[in-house]
């Protein structure tokens, strides 16, 4: 009977793992044929589409920026977020719970709304940030605040921070140096964790980069979506290339987090 | 002046008083316990030694010298805490050099005396290893280590035994005793055990609620407890009425007395006692406990549930729930006590 559920069980979760790779495969086998049209099957295969994507001067600038954009949203969180998860861990623990409360603010408001209220906010400051990349910079990294603090928390909540700092103090070491040589390298497999999947999930945004910057700034999801007009198989090869960088961030950070628990 | 001198020590948090107005003094090379019920205070006061815990009022003096307001990177102090708080990123080498490299010492002058104290506590062939890969015994030593090569003023010990089985707890207890004599170490060491305690302790600082009830040697401890609380922390103390020791021990007496278990006599044919082994009293067993070498009987006397402890030297000795013992009492053994 048992035996009966199991393959039942197995057989219900490789058909959904199989019709979630349906279209991943598709597009895949697109992006490598020369031409695919009234046939069953395509009609040659080619790596062409990969080797103009890669080569052509717009995807690279635009991947580039998108690159520059997540990093310096990433490094800016890591600045603020650690400092601060220390303080709340260290220093007032009761905090904690209204940490908890305030990193979900940038998920009770929909993106298209808060964007828009962003574009209101920035459109008559006097500094120009709107169409600028300092724009989305400061907002990706609200979307990141959830990601960071949470798998750093966590990692806090692992190590037991008080007795490490005391006895770190009792050994001569100032808070800097206890923090820096004791408690940072063991948040290190935590902070990796929820940089690699905050990284992943940025480089996907799409609605804050087409309405706080567009193609002013041109990224990579707005340079997907401005390519869409061109051949089905150069975008299908763009739409794998990007997967396949997100895919590996996310296996990474997947990675890092095994390594905590 | 004693080695380390405290003066109305006061730590309060928010409307809790932790500890009020303590003084003690330790003298140089002593081992010290602060024993007591879980929540007395006394982990606090070793955090208030330590400066971890800065105390709210009153004055902390090691050596002739004022400490109270150091911070404790300055005091000079090491401790081994109940967790052990090993670096867990650092090996067993890199754990113990920690405080040696944080005085900014010669890397050959720091590899020297990690080695020896590493010899010290016999961890020879772990200085590579990362303490998840010890045992709880091997982790208290690391942290024992890492506190000694400091080469501190006071060793705080809060609980290191704790965590540990029994065979290696004993084995332990002895090691830090051991050590803390051959480096004339002054030692306050925190323990809800007394068993530990009485082992271990040159003086024991018994706490309750905050307070320091009773201070002195175990034996001075065990044998004249100052109040009730001390004769039921102390080993299993029987408390008489004053009424009931008039009745059983013929004794005059404003306040309950205490009796040890073990100064409870069952009556022997033909044996001689000495003339303060007295007054009398046959008691029915209403229960009995095998502990090993010691056979712990509760018994009925007039209505007086008493604790009599046997030296379990034969099977003769383990008698039935419901038999009749006949008594006597070590009157010199027999104390008043305070409420």
């Amino acid at each position: 009977m048992q035996n009966v559920n199991t393959h039942l069980h197995k057989t219900v979760v490789y058909s959904i793992i199989c019709l979630m790779l349906v279209p991943i495969l598709a597009t895949f086998i697109y992006s490598i044929s020369s031409r695919w049209g009234a046939t069953i099957l395509p009609d040659g295969f080619t790596l062409d589409w990969y080797i103009k994507l890669l080569t052509d001067p717009r995807f690279l600038q635009a991947f580039g920026r998108s690159l520059f954009i997540c990093i310096a949203a990433l490094l800016l969180s890591v600045a603020l977020v650690l400092p601060a998860i220390f303080v709340v861990f260290y220093y007032f623990p009761k905090l904690d719970k209204l940490m908890n409360m305030l990193i979900l603010l940038p998920f009770a408001v929909p993106p298209v709304v808060s964007s828009v209220g962003l574009l209101q906010l920035y459109a008559d400051s006097e500094i120009s940030l709107v169409g600028t990349p300092w724009i989305l910079i400061g907002t990706y990294f609200t979307i990141a605040l959830p990601f960071m603090y949470r798998a750093i928390a966590n990692s806090f909540e692992a190590i037991n921070l008080h007795d490490l700092m005391d006895a770190a103090y009792l050994l001569g070491a100032s808070t800097t140096k206890a923090f820096m040589l004791i408690i940072l390298p063991n948040l290190k497999k935590g902070l990796m964790a929820s940089l690699f999947l905050s990284f992943s999930f940025l480089l996907g945004e799409f609605v804050f980069a087409n309405i706080l910057v567009g193609t002013r700034y041109e990224t990579l999801q707005i340079y997907l979506y401005n390519m869409r007009q061109t051949s089905g198989h150069f975008t299908s090869a763009l739409v794998m290339t990007y997967f396949l960088f997100i895919f590996l961030l996310t296996w990474l950070a997947s990675r890092f987090s095994r390594g905590i628990q | 002046m004693s080695y380390v001198t405290a003066n109305n020590l006061t730590k309060r948090f928010g409307d809790n008083t932790v500890f009020e107005d303590i003084h003690f003094s330790i003298e140089q090379g002593e081992f010290i316990t602060l024993l007591g019920p879980s929540g007395c205070g006394k982990s606090t006061l070793l955090r208030s030694l330590a400066g971890l815990n800065p105390v709210d009022d009153g004055e902390i003096w090691v050596n002739n010298q004022n400490i109270t307001h150091q911070v404790p990177q300055e005091r000079g102090i090491g401790m081994v805490f109940q967790s052990y708080a090993l670096f867990p990123n650092m090996t067993v080498e890199s754990n113990i050099a920690f405080g040696l490299k944080m005085k900014k010492l010669a890397t050959q002058e720091v590899q020297q005396a990690v080695a020896k104290v590493i010899e010290l506590v016999d961890l020879k062939g772990k200085e590579k290893q990362y303490p998840h890969q010890l045992s709880g015994g091997q982790r208290q030593r690391v942290a024992l280590a890492r506190a000694l090569v400091v080469k501190p003023r006071i060793l705080l010990l809060d609980e290191p035994l704790s965590a540990l089985d029994a065979k290696i707890r004993k084995h332990l207890r002895q090691q830090i005793r051991d050590i803390q004599k051959e480096m004339n170490l002054t030692t306050v060491f925190v323990t809800h055990d007394q068993e530990e305690a009485m082992i271990m302790s040159d003086r024991i600082f018994l706490m309750n609620k905050g307070e320091i009830v009773q201070t002195g040697s175990p034996e001075a401890i065990y044998t004249h407890p100052a109040n009730e609380f001390v004769a039921g922390f102390m080993g299993h103390y029987n408390l008489v009425e004053a009424n009931r020791a008039k009745q059983l021990f013929n004794i005059d007496c404003q306040s309950k007395v205490a009796i040890r278990p073990e100064s409870i006599y069952v009556k022997e044919q033909g044996r001689q006692y000495g003339r303060h082994i007295s007054a009398p009293q046959t008691g029915t067993i209403k229960n009995h406990q095998l502990l090993g070498n010691v056979i712990r009987y509760q018994v009925n006397v007039q209505g007086c549930e008493l604790t009599v402890d046997l030296l379990n030297r034969s099977s003769e000795r383990l008698l039935a729930n419901g038999s009749q013992l006949d008594l006597l009492f070590n009157l010199n053994e027999i104390q008043p006590v305070r409420a």
